[in-house]
């Protein structure tokens, strides 16, 4: 018998013989049948012992090999099958524990730089405590959910990359997103789960608790935050304001021309406005003033209307200056303000364009000019996203109540990449849509998120306190790939893959399905999901996450194409047939699927920051390099034409509007623009107008927005700057950064 | 003491700002805004690269 053996380590421990007994008794245990009594378990150790001895074997590999062969050669076939499954079983353990481990050291010392898995996504920084934290954590529960949580072929198709469970890490937790309705929370006050807050009476605060709304919310959910009728909120807030502007300017006059006190005066505003009836509203004004007039005595009346102009004038202007500043708080606090334990800003979205009310329009045309200004210094914002609804009546036709700020709009897109554009009149969007409810107007969320039809109650398809509970991604190039031309086999291998896809949303469901409001303080204990407000605090939510939708992406279509055609669809009729004949099975599949469960299966374009490299190098590894599908470091975003791919702008449109049309969980177009073309408003104005009349429904145009910080300049800088003439790390002299500030205001100080 | 007209000219031209510091380039990753492009991962950076314009 050997004194010592040898770890997998390398340490060596001493010889137990009766580990060997234990681990043959076990495996045997497991058969259930070829029964060994205690003498043959002790027959078999001796054997392996007395093999062992002979032979010098020590390391522990070697005694496991031992003890297969031993208990194959004995007769014990059955008993030596679970002893290998037992040892690959421990293999399988001791190696994901060994991965999870180099994860953690990879997170510990190494840069975001270095390491592409602290760059899984762009607006997170994982060089950060807390963003390390949180990737530990990210990562900690990712092996949890695929050794213990998953059913065992889901999680295999995760790793091996036929499909993505995106947020992976959140399967037991939470859902992505929610489109957040201000305006019932503010009217109530809320808690945020950590202190009350009570109804806001002024923009500024309108502004300030529209940023905790929705930083409380992110920090409940694993996807962004969406406001889908900010304009129709914060007008609320702008209407106070007004009123309270409009009778301290009354009160102000009344007292100078009266020559009286600052009591007397106010007492007088204080029963004209009771006498008057509905209080003052902007964009009512006159009418306000002709009862104003009615109410007051003939005596007095001169006085009174003289005020009342003054105080309109006055309230208007501040207001105005108010609602600006308070929109630029709002834009710096979402660049600024904490959510996921410091290491993120709220992922934040924010939809506007259709409130032809004077207050919501005042709202507008200053987010837009404090988005053009930017940050401090000029540097562009980076949240919220913030999506302009056009619309035919309301603002995309000259003549059109809002179409000056549709042109604000383009304007301010073309300098700032945002607002993006949503098209309420694109057929799948229109048919929703009754004229003045906002909660009927199509709302985009965070790259592209929808989310409006409702099977499960086809009354209330609807926008507010809904939102996506999940989504998971298909691999298409790999199908492609797989059924190597033949599309019998591609629908059949598409069909398999969907249906893996459903059972998987429908697993977390459940998981989601058995929490409770309590598990929610927010976004269901404030009532802002969808009938969450009739819930108590014990309640599962199961039954309101019904009105939330479970969404089937893909990811490739370009690259798919490619495999089974040799031509994407910019490139052949072939290839642009076949993408919509797949991305309509695909959406049948989705559509089959809602009713025979009543659930909200949708279709998503999947954006996937995360997965494009990490598909394509699997693939790579499988297939090779395949030109025109592996050969890059990427694939194709959801259904776009390639990147790399030139076409003109209106053609990519045109190409790519027919899959808004299938893509019921979200979509997006993007045309690439340079920098002159982008600054020409006619050549803006005709891209987005062609995405209107196409039928896209969700676009925007990507232009290179350079910024110097040195000299403040904002445009497209190639080697050298225009503004201050330095290339990239050179310096400028402080008269030369003087000169240039007398010309621009924008330089920022470096001198003093 | 008399200054050195010439050492006061060097002593001038030595001092710029902005030695070192580099152009910011914000460009749209999926949907959402991105302030510079060392936050991309590898494959956004690949597809980054390769995107051309689109013509009117």
């Amino acid at each position: 018998m050997p004194s010592s053996i040898i770890k997998r380590d390398g340490k060596s421990a001493p010889f137990d013989s009766g580990k060997i007994l234990n681990a043959v008794n076990k495996a045997n245990k497991a058969v259930g049948e070829e029964e060994m009594s205690p003498t043959d378990l002790l027959f078999v150790t001796e054997k392996v012992c007395g093999r062992l001895e002979r032979e010098g074997l020590k390391h522990v590999e070697e005694i496991q090999d031992v003890v297969e062969e031993t208990l194959i050669r004995y007769g014990y076939a059955r008993t030596a099958k679970a002893y290998i499954l037992y040892r690959a079983e421990h293999a399988k353990i001791r190696n994901a524990e060994t991965y999870l481990m180099d994860i953690y050291k990879k997170l510990t010392w190494s840069s975001a730089l270095e390491e592409d898995i602290k760059r899984e996504n762009a607006n997170i920084d994982g060089d950060t405590a807390m963003g390390t934290m949180l990737k530990y954590g990210s990562e900690g529960s990712k092996f949890f959910i695929d050794n213990h949580i998953l059913p065992k072929d889901v999680s295999a198709a995760h790793n091996n990359g036929d499909i993505h469970i995106h947020d992976k890490d959140f399967y037991m937790l939470t859902e992505t997103c929610c489109q957040i309705d201000l305006i019932p929370l503010f009217r109530r006050g809320f808690s945020t789960g950590h202190g009350h807050l009570r109804e806001p009476n002024s923009i500024e605060s309108y502004s300030a608790l529209a940023c905790i709304a929705i930083q409380a919310n992110q920090n409940e959910m694993h996807g962004g935050q969406s406001v889908p009728n900010f304009d129709y909120a914060m007008a609320q807030g702008v209407g106070k304001t007004f009123c309270q502007e409009y009778w301290k300017a009354f009160a102000a006059y009344v007292q100078v021309k009266e020559d009286g006190s600052e009591e007397e005066a106010l007492a007088l505003a204080g029963e004209m406005r009771v006498l008057a009836g509905e209080d003052i509203r902007m964009g009512a004004a006159e009418d306000f003033g002709r009862r104003l007039s009615a109410a007051a005595g003939a005596g007095r009346r001169p006085l009174l209307e003289k005020a009342h102009a003054y105080a309109v004038e006055k309230a208007g202007k501040a207001t105005d200056r108010r609602t600006y500043q308070a929109m630029e708080a709002f834009i710096h606090n979402l660049n600024t303000m904490n959510s996921r334990a410091g290491a993120q800003v709220p992922f934040s979205s924010v939809n506007y364009g259709t409130d032809t009310s004077a207050e919501g329009r005042m709202v507008v045309r200053n987010l837009l000019l404090a988005t053009q200004a930017g940050l401090g210094n000029g540097e562009t914002s980076i949240f919220p996203v913030q999506i302009f609804k056009v619309k035919s009546g309301l603002n995309f036709q000259p003549g059109d109540p809002n179409h000056d700020l549709f042109q604000l709009a383009m304007a301010t897109s073309a300098r700032r990449l945002f607002p993006n554009f949503g098209f309420l009149d694109a057929p799948f969007n229109l048919r929703y849509y009754k004229p003045g409810d906002y909660d009927t107007e199509a709302a985009y969320m965070g790259c592209r998120t929808r989310v409006l039809g409702n099977i499960h109650d086809p009354e209330r398809q609807t926008i507010c306190g809904r939102g996506n509970l999940s989504f998971t991604s298909i691999n298409l190039p790999r199908l492609g790939l797989e059924a190597d031309g033949n599309l019998g086999a591609f629908f059949a291998l598409l069909d398999e893959r969907m249906d893996l896809v459903f059972r998987q949303l429908l697993h977390r469901f459940k998981i989601q399905s058995a929490k409770k409001v309590r598990n929610y303080p927010f976004l269901m204990g404030e009532g802002i999901w969808m009938d969450s407000g009739g819930l108590d605090w014990d309640d599962a939510i199961a039954g309101v996450l019904r009105h939330g939708t479970l969404s089937v992406g893909f990811i490739g279509l370009a690259e798919a194409l490619k495999a089974l055609t040799g031509a994407h669809h910019g490139e052949s009729d072939e290839a642009r047939n076949l993408g919509l004949r797949i991305i309509g099975h695909m959406r049948r599949r989705t559509d089959e699927e809602s009713e025979r469960t009543r659930l909200n299966f949708t279709l998503l374009a999947t954006p996937a920051e995360g997965l494009s490299g990490r598909f394509v190098e699997l693939d790579r590894r499988r297939y090779g390099l395949v030109p025109g599908v592996t050969d890059r470091d990427y694939y194709t975003n959801s259904f776009h034409i390639p990147v790399y791919f030139p076409l003109p702008a209106f053609r990519k449109i045109r190409l790519e509007a027919p899959y808004h049309a299938l893509t019921n969980a979200g979509h997006i177009t993007y045309v690439e623009l340079d920098g002159d073309t982008c600054k020409n408003p006619e050549a803006f104005e005709a891209v987005i107008r062609c995405m209107h009349e196409q039928g896209v429904g969700y676009g925007s145009v990507n232009h290179p927005l350079d910024r110097d910080p040195v000299c403040g300049y904002v445009g497209v800088i190639n080697g050298v700057c225009p503004r201050c003439g330095r290339k990239e790390g050179e310096g400028v002299s402080p008269e030369v950064l003087r000169a240039l500030r007398r010309q621009y205001p924008d330089v920022p100080l470096w001198d003093g | 003491m008399l200054m050195d007209p010439q050492r006061e000219t060097k002593t001038r031209q030595t001092r710029r700002i902005g030695e070192g510091v580099g152009f910011e380039r914000t460009r749209r990753i999926t949907g959402y805004l991105v302030g510079t492009l060392d936050r991309f991962n590898n494959a956004k950076r690949a597809e980054e690269r390769d995107r051309v314009r689109h013509g009117v």
